[in-house]
């Protein structure tokens, strides 16, 4: 096949650390191409080179089509076709999906240079229906669910399709969305490729590249450890490659004591989108939750841990009820929760990695009046050891951290609290299969330590990995628990998930 | 990219020499130089030293009442409004003990107890507006702005706008001239102040509460910190430091006039974020004063120099000094940006 992008001998240098080395990387004519590795692999850099934010050193070969392209310029990049939709899309929120379009592409416009609101809106619906996505294109993006977002910054990039676009880079675009709208969007992969542009997709979830990719790039440490048809690759050769060492996921052997008092019980849980939900959880039990988006499990968590107020029903905690819509009551009477989207609901930015991980009980290091920062200073450095937290030190901002060593002070944050409920929504979203791993491990070491603990997840994988029953939710309530004996894996779960869309309720 | 070879030496060199977080240091040492071979005389004296520390003091309070809301992201602009109610009810107060104009005739008030009173009715006013922000959900600085004319009413109201004269005792115009250390009273006051208000910003878990919040409110919330109560909180405490300056305005002028007060705002504001550039590079106290006694330093000298008719020197230098100051703080962010876009 005719290849489009060819780069040779790219290598990236930051000040005290390569980035890069000598990297290899070759683009098809109309394959999708997956690039996987984990955070600090280098795979993140190679795609800000791509789309100018960075400069590659210099001795770099790369050519697009057999002429040379100038790498590290954003202008060249888009003359040359190269369209990118990154993680965090890029929409401007308060306006609509319309407008949203226009940036960048510009508007038809009539006598007076006044906009022709009625052919843009229409050629904003047809983009997105094109895509498989029915919205109201008028209305500010702020409304949108997830994946209905993430087919408008599809639509956007692709919206000059005439004027040739070769390549499109996806990075990371199925982190928040659960698995039917991930087949909506490999399906729209699917025509990109029959028009003969390509596709680079950059992921965590490797079941994606093996359904979606023609040909996979690992990369470890800045270096290219292989490129591979995926058709030649399993999945543990594909995980050893981007490890470096046999990676076997255990799931949780976890002996649950029948005739204990439950810890966790909910009971009569209505609220938004959660339509009378009642469970319980033993000390040492870790149940799962899932469902697709709507289905009540992504309001779930801020539900009970008090971020949003309920409707009706009671939650508690060893028999004493959680006051309504009261985060800090919630967490006096032993309950910790990660949020879901640690950016916006978790971590304080600005603020550094120790101020990030005590603010939960920043008392605990008072002595008489004062706070004593060098108490501090030493408790989260425990905690960061403790918890493998790669970071520049204790006092380095938040916002210098990778996504899952972030994800790790967060969890950090609430562990400190020796909390007697562990609940944890989408612990592993946007965070690399090392690191993916420890949180896995950390989670069982709560449950053993007598926590009850609750994970509320569209990863199924992970479920399976990690409790002992997993909850399936459709339209606010239970449609059914899958327990160990009931045969705990992946593919029963992501099956229940569509059993659940097809019932008619 | 051409730009970083460009961009780089320059940022460098500005960093090396500390122009970013010491800003104010070396504008104070530049304009003592400069102020100093100019105006040997009449500016390096002890005289002119100490009242430039004392007659700033009440604006350097009132920086320091933006600044404690400003840490939790909320905007306290009534604060020179509270500064002139404080001073009115003060005043009112005194002259009431000795004329009676209202009161009995035996009506009698020691200075501190007046002083108390004005502070107390100042914090009362940041309780409402704290009720304001917190529960009826206003933004604070629509909500400030409208309460500074509310009290503006007050204050004029009280006053018949007219100016309130010979209302203090003369023991009570001593205390406020009186030296401690060879210091004015004033400006140790607002030291003790500063120094509490350093303290409870850096060195309790209040202050790291009221960062968190204005860092990321809901982020705050969900960790468990009382939100709620940090800005309601900052907004009292605003009200009372800003009632503290109105009774220190008091015992430094002796009189109430209407026009006093509100025309602290800008200069206390521009203390504040000049001073936010400064060391932490975020607000903080002893950048505020620092910024403060640059400026106050440099205006006394252009004042000097200028002689009658200097109105105009206070407003230019204010204006001027703050626009370079975050412009050269905001081009050490852009040298930063460049460089690494540049990579």
């Amino acid at each position: 096949m005719a290849i489009t992008l060819h780069i040779h001998s790219l290598s990236k240098t930051f000040p005290g650390q390569v980035a890069l080395r000598d990297v290899a990387f070759d683009v098809e004519e109309g394959e999708v191409h997956a690039l996987v590795g984990q955070n600090g692999s280098g795979k993140s850099t190679l795609i800000k080179i791509l789309a100018g934010f960075h400069q590659p050193d210099a001795n770099h070969v790369v050519t697009m089509r057999g002429a040379a392209f100038a790498i590290g310029d954003a202008a060249a990049a888009h003359a040359a076709g190269i369209r990118f939709v990154h993680q965090d899309l890029g929409l401007v929120e308060a306006v609509s999906t319309v407008e949203n379009l226009a940036f960048g592409f510009g508007y038809q416009t009539g006598f007076g240079r006044r906009i022709k609101w009625r052919e843009e809106t229409k050629r904003a619906k047809q983009l997105l229906l094109d895509l498989g996505f029915d919205i109201d294109v008028r209305a500010p993006v702020a409304m949108l669910g997830a994946a209905e977002r993430t087919g408008v910054a599809i639509a956007r990039a692709l919206q000059d399709l005439e004027s040739g676009v070769s390549i499109v880079v996806l990075d990371e675009p199925t982190a928040a969305l659960p698995g039917a709208d991930v087949d909506r969007l490999f399906d729209a992969v699917r025509r990109l490729k029959a028009r003969g542009i390509s596709v680079v997709f950059v992921s965590h979830h490797l079941e994606e590249v093996f359904e979606i990719a023609d040909r996979v790039t690992v990369l470890r440490d800045g270096q290219v450890v292989g490129t591979k048809r995926t058709a030649d690759l399993t999945m543990d050769s594909l995980i050893e490659m981007i490890v470096g060492r046999r990676v076997v996921a255990e799931s949780a052997h976890r002996v649950v004591v029948k005739d204990v008092a439950p810890r966790f019980v909910v009971d009569g849980l209505v609220g938004a989108g959660v339509n009378n939900l009642s469970f319980s959880v033993q000390p040492g039990e870790v149940v799962g939750v899932t469902g697709l988006t709507g289905s009540g499990r992504d309001t779930l968590v801020g539900l009970l841990s008090g971020a949003t107020p309920r409707v009706a029903g009671t939650v508690t905690i060893d028999g004493e009820e959680l006051p309504n819509a009261n985060p800090r009551g919630a967490i006096q009477r032993g309950l910790a929760a990660v949020p879901v989207n640690r950016v916006r609901n978790g971590l304080l930015p600005f603020m550094s990695v120790r101020a990030n991980l005590t603010i939960s009980n920043v008392e605990r290091n008072k002595r008489g009046w004062r706070l004593s920062h060098r108490d501090e200073k030493a408790e989260a450095q425990d905690w960061v050891g403790r918890l493998s937290v790669v970071t520049a030190g204790t006092e380095a901002p938040i916002s210098t951290l990778s996504g899952g060593n972030q994800q790790k002070v967060m969890m950090a944050r609430n562990f400190r609290l020796a909390p007697k409920v562990l609940l944890v929504d989408e612990p592993t979203q946007g965070v690399d299969i090392g690191a993916k791993e420890e949180i896995h491990s950390f989670v069982d070491q709560a449950a053993d330590g007598g926590a009850a603990v609750v994970v509320c997840s569209t990863d199924s994988t992970e479920l399976a990995r990690v409790c002992d029953r997993v909850l399936v939710m459709y339209r606010g309530e239970v449609t059914e628990v899958i327990t160990q004996a009931g045969g705990l894996t992946a593919e029963h779960i992501d099956r229940a998930l569509l059993a659940g869309s097809t019932l008619a309720h | 990219m051409n730009t970083e070879s460009k961009v780089a030496p320059k940022a460098a060199l500005l960093t090396r020499l500390g122009l970013d977080r010491f800003s104010a240091i070396y504008l104070w040492v530049g304009f003592m130089i400069v102020f100093g071979l100019w105006k040997s005389d009449t500016f390096l004296s002890s005289a002119t030293f100490k009242l430039t520390l004392g007659e700033n003091v009440p604006i350097g309070l009132l920086a320091l009442a933006f600044l404690i809301p400003l840490a939790t992201n909320s905007f306290d602009l009534s604060i020179g409004a509270m500064c002139s109610l404080s001073l009115v009810v003060s005043t009112w107060l005194q002259n009431e003990a000795r004329t009676g104009a209202v009161t009995p005739r035996d009506f009698n008030m020691p200075g501190v107890v007046t002083a108390l009173i004005a502070i107390g009715v100042c914090a009362l006013v940041g309780f409402f507006s704290g009720f304001v922000v917190v529960k009826l959900k206003v933004n604070s600085f629509i909500a400030t702005l409208g309460v500074s004319q509310l009290i503006t009413a007050i204050v004029l109201k009280t006053s018949d706008n007219r100016q309130i004269t010979g209302a203090y005792s003369d023991t009570y115009m001593q205390w406020g001239r009186r030296e401690v250390f060879g210091l004015p009273i004033l400006f140790v006051y607002f030291m003790i102040i500063a120094l509490i208000a350093w303290f409870v910003l850096e060195h309790t878990p209040v202050g790291r509460y009221l960062f968190a919040t204005g860092g990321n409110v809901e982020a705050a919330r969900l960790a468990g910190v009382r939100t709620d109560r940090m800005i309601w909180g900052s907004l009292v405490a605003s009200a009372t430091i800003a009632g503290i300056a109105g009774v220190m305005l008091s015992a430094k002028i002796g009189f109430f006039s209407s026009s006093t007060g509100p025309g602290y705002l800008f200069p206390a504001i521009a203390a504040v974020f000049f001073g936010a550039s400064q060391l932490s590079r975020r607000p903080n106290v002893w950048g505020t004063v620092l910024a403060l006694y640059a400026l106050a330093f440099g205006i006394k000298g252009l004042q000097l120099v200028v002689g009658t008719g200097s109105f105009w020197v206070e407003p230019l230098f204010q204006g001027t000094t703050l626009i370079i100051a975050v412009a050269l703080a905001s081009q050490q962010g852009i040298a930063r940006i460049r460089k690494r876009k540049a990579q």
